[in-house]
């Protein structure tokens, strides 16, 4: 069967009774015939194919990081690939699935275990999805997860039959430390990122293994993420392309999730007022130092009626920061969403997920003051961990260390002040960039 | 569902009809198991320029509060004896890690059980990686005097059996594979 055939065929069983057009919420509908995203069509297999330029293939495939910790966390930016974690668990070969299954009774008992054993593992959110076709990769792409592989053998199944045969997806998430990503644009935010990246990469192979072991079959590599995540509950798709989470906004991964013939018991999308918010809020638009992100409205692409930012100039910015930073994460940190997570925190949340619909501008007028009044309109605070100090200018070096008496040679000492200096400052980049209007 | 006071961060797997499968049976298959997949890991190469390091207990502290970040609940750093038949290679440290563990690990061999080790195994995987990044050696073997290690480096004491017993989680720990390292570090106890 060609590709062009799959995706026609996709186009129709989308409006099939067999999977009718699912519900996701109020930020993303599914509006008008979707193609199923081909996963070689994605920011980094492009990139690892030389087609975005030569900056970025260099920065991708043959740039050592500077930075220690960068180094073990962050893909591809590591001097041996031994010492990356995630290269070592998504090139293991994969376990059989156990032929003495364990019977479910009660989908409802089994769904409450594996959200428990995802917790326990280490993960901070978990949800489960109603798998449909719009959901996977385009069939004859293979399966995608990035810095390894993953194989199986109902590669040459369409996204109709794989729906039909596995019919959850579970999306398991770790969140980013909110007090180091504050340091975003820095190799504080960047540890906050990656470190928990590995994290989340470790628990969802670990959760593969144990669906296995149960004896049901576990798929890696078909879903998009992004998708599983508004369709499992576990956030909201906002203006920044990033799924928002009731407990900690934007600061969740939304890594590779499992597909699976684990009889569940899928999750609703929810309703945390991020349709609203993102109406009016426009701070990660405003702050994004690429102008990546649209001020306007949501449009359709692909048949989804959703914000579209630019993943170009997005991606694009990255080899020429990458002596200071690895991931950006500004527009996550500025996300009024994106808090501790703590009591006050839920109690917003929750009153946004109590209000009428037409009360909510007011709300988010109220709520977006009380953000840029206390938390700024930008956030540039002043981070310090483990000898990293996000107040010392990029290109500069100082030992801020207190007590330190060791000999640094060459390095400056005084950093004055609580700002933290996070390049590139967004008035060096927004003249560089036509704004897509 | 059982009852629980809403600020008690221990949830209760009492009405979970699977949680002793997940605890207690022993996976068919070790290849379904990330603990193997890290044991099995061969260890990278040591970067080669030395970073710029603070003094050794600036160093020390910074190395306890990655431990820490990585998810380890305690962290010491032992002496080594450079004329120990057990370290033949000569390093003067050890980092010693230690993860609170509900079940015990060496009764527990079911994917559940051995969380702790896949934490542990997580925690020294990245902290000897980054050591080595760092420009030092440093390696991950398991010793059979892990838990005497964890005692020397002021984690607890040892139990008649042995056992290490710590003030924060009684016997209820388990002391990952020490980090031995030519960092140079600044021992506790």
């Amino acid at each position: 069967m060609s590709k062009a055939e799959t995706l026609q065929e996709s186009e129709i069983d989308n409006r099939s009774a067999d999977s009718p057009t699912p519900y996701l919420g109020r930020s993303v509908r599914i509006v008008g015939p979707h193609v199923n995203v081909d996963m070689n069509q994605s920011p980094h297999p492009k990139n690892a194919r030389g087609e975005l330029g030569k900056p970025l293939f260099n920065w991708y495939r043959n740039t050592v990081s500077r930075d220690p910790l960068t180094r073990v966390s962050a893909p591809n930016h590591f001097a041996d690939r031994r010492q990356f974690l995630t290269n070592i668990i998504n090139r293991s070969t994969n376990g059989k699935v156990n032929p003495r299954r364990v019977a479910v009774d009660d989908p409802a008992a089994m769904t409450r275990h594996i959200k428990a054993v995802a917790l326990y593992m280490g993960a901070d959110v978990v949800g489960v999805a109603k798998a449909h076709p719009a959901f996977l990769y385009a069939s004859g792409g293979g399966r995608y997860v990035q810095d390894g592989t993953a194989k199986d053998e109902y590669q040459n199944y369409s996204p109709e039959e794989l729906a039909h045969k596995f019919p959850y997806i579970i999306q398991a998430a770790t969140a980013w430390d909110y007090n180091k990503l504050q340091a975003h644009r820095h190799h504080i935010g960047d540890a906050a990122y990656h470190v928990s990246q590995m994290k989340g990469v470790l628990v969802l192979k670990a959760l593969e293994g144990y669906i296995k072991e149960l004896g049901y079959t576990a798929l890696r590599g078909v879903v998009t993420p992004q998708a599983a995540g508004v369709a499992g509950g576990i956030g909201e798709l906002g203006r920044n392309g990033l799924v928002i989470n009731k407990n900690f906004g934007a600061r969740v991964h939304m890594p590779d999730p499992i597909m699976t013939d684990l009889p569940l018991v899928a999750d609703e999308p929810v309703d945390i007022g991020v349709e609203d918010f993102c109406k009016i809020c426009r701070k990660c638009a405003n702050t994004c130092p690429t102008n990546s992100i649209p001020f306007g409205d949501k449009v359709v692409h692909n048949g989804i009626e959703k914000y579209k930012i630019n993943w170009l100039t997005c991606y694009k910015l990255r080899p020429y920061v990458h002596d200071h930073w690895g991931s950006c994460l500004t527009c996550a940190v500025v996300c009024p969403f994106t808090k501790p997570n703590v009591w006050w925190h839920t109690m917003t949340v929750s009153l946004l997920h109590a209000c009428p619909y037409f009360a909510r501008p007011s709300l988010v007028r109220f709520l977006k003051w009380i953000d840029d009044r206390y938390w700024g309109v930008v956030r540039n605070n002043r981070v310090r961990w483990l000898g990293y100090d996000s107040g010392v200018k990029p290109g500069e070096q100082a030992c801020t260390v207190a007590g330190c008496n060791a000999s640094h040679e060459g390095k400056g000492q005084a950093v004055v002040g609580q700002a933290g200096y996070y390049a590139p400052l967004k008035e060096n980049t927004n003249r560089f960039v036509k704004r897509d209007v | 569902v059982a009852f629980q006071f809403p600020w008690s961060k221990k949830t209760s797997h009492r009405d979970d009809p699977y949680w002793d499968f997940f605890i207690n049976t022993t996976p068919a298959d070790l290849g379904n198991t990330v603990t193997e997949m890290l044991r099995k890991a061969p260890e990278g190469n040591v970067f080669p320029a030395k970073t710029e390091l603070h003094t050794p207990e600036i160093t020390t502290r910074h190395v306890k509060g990655m431990a820490e970040y990585f998810g380890a609940a305690m962290t010491g750093i032992a002496k080594l004896a450079a004329d120990d038949p057990t370290n033949p290679e000569g390093f003067p440290f050890a980092v010693v890690c230690a993860i609170e563990a509900e079940y015990d690990p060496r009764k527990s061999p079911g994917i559940g059980g051995q969380v702790p080790v896949q934490n542990g195994l997580f925690i020294t995987f990245v902290l000897s990686a980054w050591i080595r990044e760092l420009g030092f050696r440093a390696t991950v073997a398991p010793q059979p005097a892990d838990e005497k290690l964890a005692a020397q480096a002021g984690l607890g004491t040892l139990s008649s059996e042995g056992r290490l017993v710590t003030p924060q989680f009684g016997v209820k720990v388990y002391v990952a594979n020490p980090i031995r390292t030519d960092l140079p570090l600044a021992p506790d106890g």
